[in-house]
């Protein structure tokens, strides 16, 4: 893997509360997944990749840029396409006015090249024929596609998605995960997600943080490998189990450590990540 | 992990830079399309626009002077600047209120460079306003008799009342995040302007007087231009100057902290500041010497004209006006008897200027035998008060003795100064103070005015409507006894064969 983005001991308190402890992590082209509980860090993290926030000790580069310097965080900037949680828009612009002002804001300054960049992400996310309507008449899938274009607009090298299926419904959800896997061929992409599902679907890779740490970096593979031998069927949910529940069929799922003679099951992503977010001594892969 | 500079090589970082300024002007752009098309802008520059019309419908008629069309255009902008200092402030706060900040800290842009592209983006709206104000001076200097000078300070009052107002709502949202600023800024404004208008006394060096955009006069004459004594163009300065330091200010405190904006800011204060010093000094001497001249004795600054036996003497400016006198005075004399209508008249123009424009004064009558005094102003009711000026001179041999007149005189002056119209009667209702056509009322003139008894009134009336070809001839051969000191007016009456009033004359 070809290193874009590394990090090396980034640490953030907000008063005495650790955001970020002591987080080391490299990226290389596709798209990563942050998976992690709500508070685990992962807006931070993101926030300080994208230069909205600076870190109290640590440092990282993107793309060869060190934004620890005011050159470098222009740099950063230039190469940076940011997706914020729950993402502000002016409703009384047009969706093209949106991305334009995005653009210019991005320092895209030719205005013919510039508007046909802006037409080409809004075709990208397959908003082209809405491109002329006001924001507050478009959908909340459309609104989340109008703010995934204004990050995509300049070709960004690197591209920072936090939680951008949160609120939309499966069939938006399953349009967005296309735009991302899209989004990701020849990029880094670091998506934050509650959703479990999306990255078995999308990420190459998976990095799980809990308590502003990293817990795991690795493959989706080798996070659900985590949970082989962990999964087990039974007919009632086991009290020593970490988590148990009721599935479709009728049958019990639990996770944690089998009883002798459990009917071990397949185990999924979720089930590593359930593993690694129980087991706090679990060892960071490298 | 804190920002450290680093220079980067000098051919990228010029690179930066041009890209850097290329997106403030793409953005000011933007911007400034945003704003012109906001609906309170849109709204103001349409009641702005029926405003000029509402002002210049009368232009041409009127045959206005361009030192006051270039002042007239002042007030107007003051809506769209309203406009436009509420709009730029929300535009200014727009990304906060509506929680894009998060996305749009980390683009490359920086704040600051926002912030100038904010400033930059009223400067449409004031060069539309300087649009319109061209516009409707345009009209003013296109109109027909338009005479005198335009001030370009006094036209740019207008645009940068404009972009004061569009900077001060930049510079607001900057230091108060909050949409409610802006209109308490306006309340402010507007109790400021009462104050400052409280403790100026209207004298020409009141310094605090000249510190409000838009400067009204006391008077509404019109003086030679050269009269006027309006720091003009020191106020554009200092207006100009000023909302460069509000756009300067606003930067900086966006942390565009460069040594460019800094000596900008500097350059800024500077010019706000001279402007400032210059437009509250006092009226020159020369300035004040002249005026008193031009009041006391113009004959000095005036150039003269002959049209056929009489001469016409006006202050340069309105020379080209003379020709126009001399035709009323031509058709008022047409119409006189006896020695009258040959009469060597002597039309001077007078102005009470010793005041400025801070201050009326009353032209006193000419005591000269044959002197007619014209103002400054033509058109409408002008034409026949300086007709009835005329024809009092022509019947009373002077100004100063028409002012006292008391007698049947009074009909003869005011058909001489109305039977060549076209609609005598409208002329009659104009030329009188209290726009009436019968009982008694003032006749206005260019200096003290006249006073007409309600018999007289009739008695006139009747010979207006019985029209010039049958009266006129009578007028010529009663002449001597028309024009007689103590005539009554049922003598006058019964000489031009209408029916006679009832009684003495009684004059107010």
């Amino acid at each position: 893997m070809t290193t874009t983005v590394s990090a090396a001991g980034l640490s953030l308190r907000y008063g005495s509360t650790h955001a970020l402890d002591d987080v080391s992590l490299r990226l290389g082209e596709g798209v990563t997944g942050l998976l992690g509980p709500n508070g685990a860090g992962k807006t931070t993290l993101l926030r300080v990749l994208a230069t909205a926030l600076p870190a109290d000790s640590g440092a990282f580069t993107v793309l060869g840029h060190d934004p620890g310097t005011t050159a470098g965080r222009q740099a950063v900037r230039r190469v940076l396409g940011y997706l914020p949680q729950t993402p502000g828009f002016h409703p009384d612009f047009t969706a093209f006015e949106f991305v334009d002002y995005v653009a210019i804001l991005k320092e895209l300054t030719d205005r013919g090249g510039r508007h046909r960049e802006v037409r080409r992400v809004l075709e990208e996310v397959d908003l082209s024929d809405v491109r002329g309507k006001r924001i507050k008449k478009l959908s909340g899938g459309m609104r989340q596609r109008v703010a995934l274009a204004a990050a995509l607009v300049g070709d960004p090298g690197f591209l920072v998605l936090d939680e951008p299926t949160v609120g939309l419904d499966p069939e938006q959800r399953m349009r967005f995960r296309e735009l991302i896997a899209r989004a990701g061929e020849g990029r880094t992409v670091l998506l934050s997600t509650h959703q479990t599902e999306d990255v078995a679907m999308l990420c190459h890779r998976v990095v799980v943080m809990a308590g502003g740490t990293v817990r795991f970096d690795g493959t989706p593979a080798e996070l659900t490998a985590r949970a082989a031998g962990r999964v087990w069927s039974g007919t009632e949910r086991d009290p020593a189990a970490m988590a148990g529940w009721r599935t479709g069929l009728g049958a019990f799922r639990n996770v944690g450590d089998p009883p002798p003679g459990a009917e071990l099951v397949e185990p999924t992503l979720e089930d590593g990540y359930l593993i690694t977010l129980d087991g706090m001594a679990a060892e960071v892969a490298a | 992990m804190s920002a450290v500079l680093e220079k980067a090589p000098p051919a990228e970082r010029a690179d930066e830079q041009r890209r850097s300024r290329s997106a403030v002007l793409a953005l000011a752009l933007f911007e400034a399309r945003k704003l012109l098309l906001r609906l309170p802008v849109l709204a103001m520059f349409v009641l702005y626009v029926a405003w000029i019309g509402w002002t210049m419908r009368d232009a041409w008629t009127t045959f206005p002077a361009l030192q006051d069309v270039d002042r007239a255009t002042q007030t107007g902008p003051l809506l769209p600047a309203l406009a436009v200092l509420l709009c730029a402030n929300q535009a200014v706060l727009r990304s906060r209120r509506q929680d894009t900040d998060r996305h749009f800290d980390v683009l490359v842009l920086e704040p600051w460079r926002r912030t100038v592209a904010f400033a930059l983006s009223v400067v449409p709206a004031a060069g539309l306003t300087a649009l319109l104000v061209a516009a409707q001076f345009t009209w003013g200097v296109i109109a027909p008799g338009s005479v005198g000078h335009g001030s370009v300070g006094e036209l740019l009052v207008g645009p940068l009342t404009v972009l004061l107002a569009g900077t001060a709502g930049v510079l607001l949202a900057r230091v108060v995040r909050s949409p409610f600023a802006a209109p308490m800024l306006l309340v402010l404004a507007f109790f400021s302007t009462l104050f400052l208008g409280a403790i100026s006394t209207g004298s020409d060096g009141s310094a605090t007087r000249w510190l409000v955009p838009v400067i009204g006069d006391a008077s509404s004459k019109t003086l030679p231009s050269d009269l006027l004594g309006r720091p003009a163009v020191w106020h554009a300065l200092y207006l100009f100057g000023l909302a460069l330091t509000l756009a300067l200010a606003a930067v900086l405190v966006n942390g565009g902290r460069t040594k460019t904006v800094a000596a900008a800011l500097v350059v800024a204060v500077g010019l706000g500041t001279w402007g400032a010093v210059g437009q509250a000094a006092k009226v020159s001497k020369s300035t004040t010497d002249a005026r008193v001249l031009a009041t006391l004795n113009p004959a000095k600054v005036q150039s003269c004209a002959r049209h056929g036996n009489s001469t016409y003497c006006a202050f340069p400016e309105w020379m080209p006006r003379t020709g126009t006198w001399a035709e009323v005075a031509d058709h008022v004399q047409s119409l006189a008897g006896g020695t009258a209508a040959q009469e060597k008249l002597l039309v001077r123009q007078r102005v009470d200027a010793r005041y400025g424009m801070d201050g009326d004064g009353a032209i006193e009558p000419s005591t000269t035998p044959y002197q007619v005094t014209v103002g400054t102003r033509w058109g409408g009711p002008r034409v026949p008060e300086f007709a009835a000026a005329v024809s009092s001179v022509l019947v009373t041999g002077s100004e100063k003795a028409s002012g006292s007149l008391c007698d049947g005189r009074m009909v003869t002056i005011m058909w001489l100064a109305l039977g060549w119209q076209s609609d005598p009667l409208t002329q009659l209702r104009a030329v009188r103070l209290d726009d009436s056509v019968s009982g008694s009322a003032i006749v206005l003139s260019p200096t003290n005015p006249m006073s007409m008894t309600a018999e007289q009134t009739t008695v006139v009336r009747e010979l207006l409507t019985a029209g010039k070809v049958t009266v006129a001839p009578k007028v010529k051969a009663h002449w001597a006894e028309l024009t007689a000191p103590k005539v009554t007016t049922a003598k006058v009456a019964e000489l031009l064969g209408v029916k006679a009033p009832a009684g003495a004359d009684k004059c107010v």
